[in-house]
């Protein structure tokens, strides 16, 4: 991200508009905040994994117990690439509700819960290659639509206006309710969805409220749209400088001594002769949330729920779960409508498995053709 | 003598409970339940003063660590005090004694004769007779439960409790309410459980006392369907009625009641239901629930499956039905 933003600099300098703001911008992103002892969970925590203990089952009754989870979920199967059960309990409809508003661009969509499952070049037409992260959709249900009258979280998200929009719990990879808590359990109980082992809070407006029971797929965005992604960075552990600030060091030889990747200076002297608070210097780098914004999807896989998003620059190590939005930067958002609320289609023979952005080469298709003579 | 004194002073620490807890609740009530737990102890400590002289058994006890031969005195030793004899841990562990290897004895009843003694808990290879003690004994403390939950107004009349069936799903408790259309919510339910948890951590000891026809009558006079019930009872048993209590809780039983509350773990009230009405304003209920003894674990989605199940209505005896044959009394 950063690299992005000093290239398109040097790319304003060079198309030679008088840019006066021809400044190296370095983002210092930190907590912003001074650490509290947290002593215990806050009231609305509920815990998700329950001890296990050695339940005196015998084996007759263990099997009669999964047969009650098959009979009430459905049994287990691999549905769009993800190990999963069947849900035959969820009624399956094709189309939208009836009461669907229209699209208009200031309303906030639903996001998606998926992970990132690793990263593969993509070529365009014109022979440019580009690199690709893909990221798989992993049986993501709406579990709860919460209103905006109703809705008061007690950790309040950065956003303007909260009091316009709702919120959508979705929740992504089904468990078997045995090995969770009641009270986590007790979540998933009204929707009649199968306890999920991740849940993520998407803030929506009212029109794009969903039901609870909804499949969301990834044909919820489409190609050559723009998403943001938020992950965990992957976790450095304590880093140096030049790591994890980019600094220069020191030359290896030539009578250095003791220095070669130290921070240097920190600071000047005069009347604020002290080191300033934020100076750059050795620490904890990485398991930090962070969200990259305006990643064109070059790609989608209806078979497998899976979007290839552009770059290598996903938070996060592989296998690690990504909440995709749509994205906020305002010249990348979409000028007509996208599915609203979202994707309800049924499983089409005739509709094709991968979808291609238009500038994207399909590898099915032929690369050089020619007329005959 | 000396156990007669323990046994008496128990009994005067018991009766200081009752009239704290008692204090709230409406006089006449607690009067009758006072005076039955007076005639109660009076019994107890007849009994035991009319053992005269002490003859000596021998107990030959079956079992960990080693098989030992104990002597102790007929008509007051009970198995818990030959578990005092072996260790704190058989104490505390011991449900059930089983004589003879086949008679099933509550752990609190005095020894007769010369026995064998084996200490069952839940983890036996063969816990038939345990298991049915241990819903029985459930069923005895939802009568106690159920006594302390409902208020005055209600006019809560317990009846009885069938034998126990663990196949059944639910232990049973059949009352009669001054009230014909109850339908019990869920909160009330919860209420129930938890005064059953309540009696579990008491850890009230359970104390069985065989009295005379005569006396169990004048006990029970302002019971009426307890009453009613008392002549078949009797004859049935040489005419001597069984009777339990557990705190200031007494009620009629047969057979073998497990040794203190304690051993309730897990416990859920399930439901209550509608059976007939009895007059012009009663009406009788079966209220069921279902139980697991206490160090059992279980996960919730389970234990759910056997709450679900508690909830339909038992097919035991119904109150209002004659009794059926002695014989089917003596096979549950």
């Amino acid at each position: 991200m950063l690299r992005t933003v000093i290239c398109d600099l040097a790319r304003l300098r060079l198309s030679g508009s008088a840019s006066p703001a021809a400044v190296l911008i370095t983002q210092v992103r930190e907590k912003g905040h001074l650490s509290r002892p947290r002593l215990r969970n806050p009231y609305w925590f509920i815990r998700q994994q329950r001890t296990r203990t050695d339940d005196l089952v015998t084996g007759e009754n263990r099997t009669f117990i999964k047969e009650v989870v098959h009979d009430t979920y459905g049994v287990p199967a691999l549905i769009k690439g993800t190990q999963t059960y069947e849900q035959k309990q969820l009624i399956k409809t094709t189309e939208a509700p009836t009461d669907a508003e229209p699209w208009t661009p200031a309303v906030r969509r639903c996001g998606l819960i998926a992970r990132k499952i690793g990263q593969y070049p993509l070529w365009l037409k014109n022979g440019e290659r580009v690199r690709t992260t893909l990221l798989q959709v992993v049986d993501n249900h709406v579990i709860k639509y919460i209103p905006p009258e109703e809705y008061r979280p007690t950790q309040r998200p950065n956003v303007h206006h909260l009091n316009k929009y709702g919120c959508v719990l979705v929740g992504a990879e089904c468990t078997n309710p045995a090995l969770l808590t009641k009270e986590y359990c007790g979540l998933f109980r009204d929707s009649g969805v199968m306890p999920k082992k991740n849940l993520a809070r998407f803030i929506v407006s009212p029109q794009a409220a969903l039901a609870a029971g909804t499949p969301l797929n990834v044909g919820h965005f489409r190609v050559g749209e723009f998403v943001d992604v938020r992950g965990k960075t992957v976790d450095h552990g304590f880093q140096g400088v030049v790591k994890r600030h980019g600094f220069k060091g020191m030359p290896a030889s030539h009578g250095v001594t003791k220095t070669h990747r130290r921070a240097g200076n920190i600071g000047g002297g005069g009347e604020k002769g002290r080191v300033w608070p934020g100076t750059k210097m050795p620490g904890h780098m990485g398991n930090r949330w962070r969200i990259i914004k305006g990643l064109r999807i070059w790609r989608i896989n209806t078979k497998y729920n899976v979007m290839w998003v552009q770059g290598s620059a996903v938070p996060g190590s592989t296998n690690g779960l990504v909440y995709i939005y749509d994205t906020i930067l305002p010249l990348r958002k979409p000028k007509d409508a996208p599915p609203f609320p979202t994707l309800y289609d049924n499983a089409d023979a005739n509709e094709p498995d991968d979808i291609w952005y238009d500038q994207v080469h399909s590898f099915k298709e032929e690369s050089i053709s020619y007329k005959p003579e | 003598m000396a156990a007669a004194t323990k046994l008496y002073k128990k009994s005067l620490g018991f009766f200081a409970q009752i009239q704290q807890y008692r204090s709230n609740a409406n006089y006449t009530a607690g009067a009758s339940i006072r005076t039955r737990n007076e005639l109660f102890n009076e019994e107890q400590r007849r009994q035991r003063e009319a053992v005269g002289r002490i003859d000596k058994i021998e107990v030959r006890y079956l079992g960990l660590p080693e098989d030992v031969t104990l002597v102790m005195n007929s008509h007051i030793s009970t198995p818990y005090n030959c578990a005092q004899h072996l260790s704190e841990g058989h104490c505390q562990r011991a449900v059930l004694a089983l004589l003879d290897g086949s008679v099933p004895w509550d752990v609190h009843r005095p020894l007769q004769e010369s026995c064998t003694l084996q200490l069952l808990n839940f983890n036996v290879s063969e816990p038939h007779v345990v298991n049915k003690a241990f819903w029985r004994t459930c069923s005895f403390m939802l009568g106690a439960a159920l006594q302390r939950v409902f208020k005055e107004e209600a006019k809560l009349q317990l009846h009885s409790f069938p034998s126990p069936n663990i196949k059944s799903g639910s232990f049973v408790h059949d009352i009669v309410l001054g009230a014909q259309n109850w339908q019990p919510t869920k909160a009330e339910m919860r209420a129930i459980s938890a005064e059953m948890v309540k009696l579990a951590a008491q850890d009230l000891r359970i104390e069985r006392l065989e009295v005379d026809q005569e006396l169990a009558k004048e006990m029970f006079k302002e019971s009426h369907y307890k009453s009613e019930q008392l002549p078949s009872i009797a004859q049935q048993n040489q005419s001597r009625v069984t009777l339990y209590r557990l705190g200031e809780h007494i009620d009629i039983s047969r057979g073998p009641m497990v040794a203190s509350t304690r051993f309730l773990g897990k416990c859920t009230v399930s439901t209550a239901h509608k059976l007939t009405d009895e007059g012009p304003s009663n009406a009788f209920y079966r209220i069921q629930g279902v139980a697991l003894p206490s160090g059992f674990m279980l996960n919730h989605f389970a234990y759910g499956l056997l709450e679900q199940r508690s909830q339909k209505l038992n097919s035991a005896r119904l109150p209002n039905e004659p009794f059926e044959d002695q014989r089917q009394m003596q096979l549950s």
